[in-house]
């Protein structure tokens, strides 16, 4: 992915060190997810006990159909979402105690992607990079780099309402590592996106985690899932069902692939959009 | 607090682009209180005739009524970017930032000061060149200002309330509707002397009446009026209400 003449100034100490410190903390679970659990009101359950680790460096698949509990899973360890008990620990903090100390250790690419329409992908940088209180000189060095990284330093002054869906997808990848996170969520990073603006942002991901960043990515499809991830937990209405590397999980539910394995174990995908869609949409739930 | 200070002072400069971001944006509030103060002022300007109004044109009467109402058309824009911020998913991205969550709400209350300092001095000086006089001089066009960007920042709340409940930027525009029964059950056409007795109950109990004639105190008779007090007063109160509301319903979003 490193291009001849990309710079990657903060990013060569970044990785010895990282490198070093991935070796030594090979075991540590840098994400500790116990009996999670989200009610919504009218007794909605869309998470319902959910347990699970993620060892630093790791690259963990959070698989299911639409509206099984994984956007709100993922939601609720980065705090965005009020879990309704469990306990959720980002690198040694529980999350809802000490959402600043997590929020610094996290980058999170969502769904939505979520872009100032009115500003440039530079602009939106230095403001991110300023809200991260980082040094002026820093943000401009991660800026330069990780544009070139997305390959959108061609467009950087450009508003970012010009940009295609592919490239809004890169650059909101850039944008959440302007901190340096020491864990990436991604919520459906390649949602409509075609199969060469996918193969990119694959390359990224891979190329991030190989530097030692812990990646947490959902997704639905399988074929993503299985280019990438170390380990799975497949979820399904509110809870995990199985979980393993793909190798694991082939073998233990005697599939031929990933997708085999999500059929087998997964339930009807129409129930389960109606419940989560009842849970997050305020107007369904005034109507339960 | 430093990080606090630069926290809303960044978010700020990144609101305070979008009021220019398109720069036509700008001329829709304008557009509407410059046509009805060049239809009023040319069409009604024989009203001034009628006994028991005060001794000055028509213009002058009705000129701070446009300052006023240019300002209280946009500052209810700030509850519509707030739900395209929510709806585009960008209110996450700063709300998952070890930042401090209130420079949010005063990063926009900031956006909705200055923007109301571009649009009240387009618009004084769009009535200066018309002829209009500022008695209470500089100072007062800075006492005017002061009193403007208080209601300003008032309204905008409000529109930032039903924001944050609705999420839902038709809901949050049809606000709008509020603004004339606010605007025109005041004294903002003519002195309460001369309105219906049912008209001048409701302007007495509406807080846009003090402010009008605070603001109308400051052109037309200039410092010692006691409107000015009564004006800054009811624009006070209303900001202390609905910030306060709005940190409310922010908190409350954020559960």
């Amino acid at each position: 992915m490193f291009r001849s003449g990309c710079k990657a100034p903060f990013t060569i100490s970044f990785r010895v060190v990282i490198l070093t410190e991935h070796m030594a903390k090979a075991t540590k679970n840098i994400i500790e997810v116990r009996n999670l659990t989200k009610t919504y009101p009218g007794n909605v359950h869309a998470v319902s006990g959910v347990t699970f680790d993620v060892k630093e460096g790791g690259f963990f698949g959070f698989l299911g159909p639409n509206g099984a509990g994984k956007s709100t899973t993922m939601n609720m360890l980065v705090n965005l979402v009020k879990k309704t008990s469990g306990s959720v620990k980002i690198d040694g903090f529980e999350v809802t105690e000490n959402s600043d100390e997590v929020h610094k250790r996290v980058g999170f690419a969502m769904q939505e992607v979520g872009l100032d329409e009115v500003a440039t992908a530079r602009e939106m940088m230095e403001l991110h990079g300023r809200l991260y209180h980082l040094p002026p000189t820093v943000i401009q060095e991660r800026i330069a780099y990780l544009l070139k990284l997305v390959e959108l330093e061609k467009v950087a002054d450009k508003f970012t309402s010009t940009y295609s869906g592919g490239m809004r997808r890169r650059f909101d990848l850039a944008l959440s590592l302007i901190h340096q996170p020491k864990i990436l969520f991604l919520d459906e990073p390649t949602q409509g996106l075609d199969p060469h603006a996918r193969q990119l942002i694959w390359g990224h991901i891979r190329e991030l985690n190989e530097q030692g960043m812990t990646i947490f990515l959902t997704t639905h499809f399988m074929e993503e899932a299985e280019a990438l991830c170390e380990r799975i937990a497949i979820m399904d209405r509110g809870q995990i069902v199985t979980s393993g590397s793909p190798a694991e999980l082939m073998k233990k539910h005697a599939a031929k692939n990933l997708e085999e394995v999500f059929l087998k174990t997964t339930g009807s995908n129409l129930a389960n959009e109606e419940v989560n869609l009842k849970a997050t949409d305020p107007y369904a739930r005034a109507r339960m | 607090m430093q990080t606090f200070i630069s926290d809303w002072w960044y978010l700020s400069i990144r609101n305070v682009k979008l009021i220019w971001r398109p720069l036509l944006a700008l001329l829709p509030a304008l557009f509407m209180p410059i046509f009805f103060f060049v239809v009023n002022s040319l069409s009604l300007q024989s009203f001034a005739k009628v006994p028991g109004f005060p001794d000055v044109s028509y213009k002058d009467f009705i000129a701070p009524v446009a300052i006023f109402t240019a300002i209280f058309f946009s500052a209810g824009n700030a509850g519509i970017e707030l739900v395209q911020d929510i709806t585009s998913g960008y209110l996450k991205k700063l709300i998952i930032m070890p930042i401090n969550k209130l420079a949010i709400v005063l990063a926009k209350l900031t956006e909705v000061a200055v923007q109301s300092i571009i649009q009240g001095v387009i618009m004084l000086t769009l009535l200066l060149v018309w002829g209009v006089e500022i008695k209470s001089g500089l100072l007062g066009v800075l006492a005017m200002f002061a009193m403007l960007v208080v209601f300003a920042m008032a309204w905008s709340c409000i529109s930032m309330i039903s924001a944050l409940r609705t999420q839902n930027a038709r809901l949050v525009q049809s606000l709008f509707i509020l603004v004339f029964p606010l605007l025109y059950l005041t004294t903002s056409q003519a002195p309460k002397e001369l309105l219906p007795e049912t008209f001048a109950t409701l302007a007495s109990y509406n807080p846009v009446t003090y402010i009008i004639e605070g603001i109308r105190a400051l052109v037309l008779t200039g410092f010692g009026d006691p409107s000015i007090g009564y004006g800054f007063a009811a624009a006070s109160g209303m900001f202390v209400v609905f910030v306060t509301l709005t940190v409310l319903s922010f908190r409350k979003a954020l559960k």
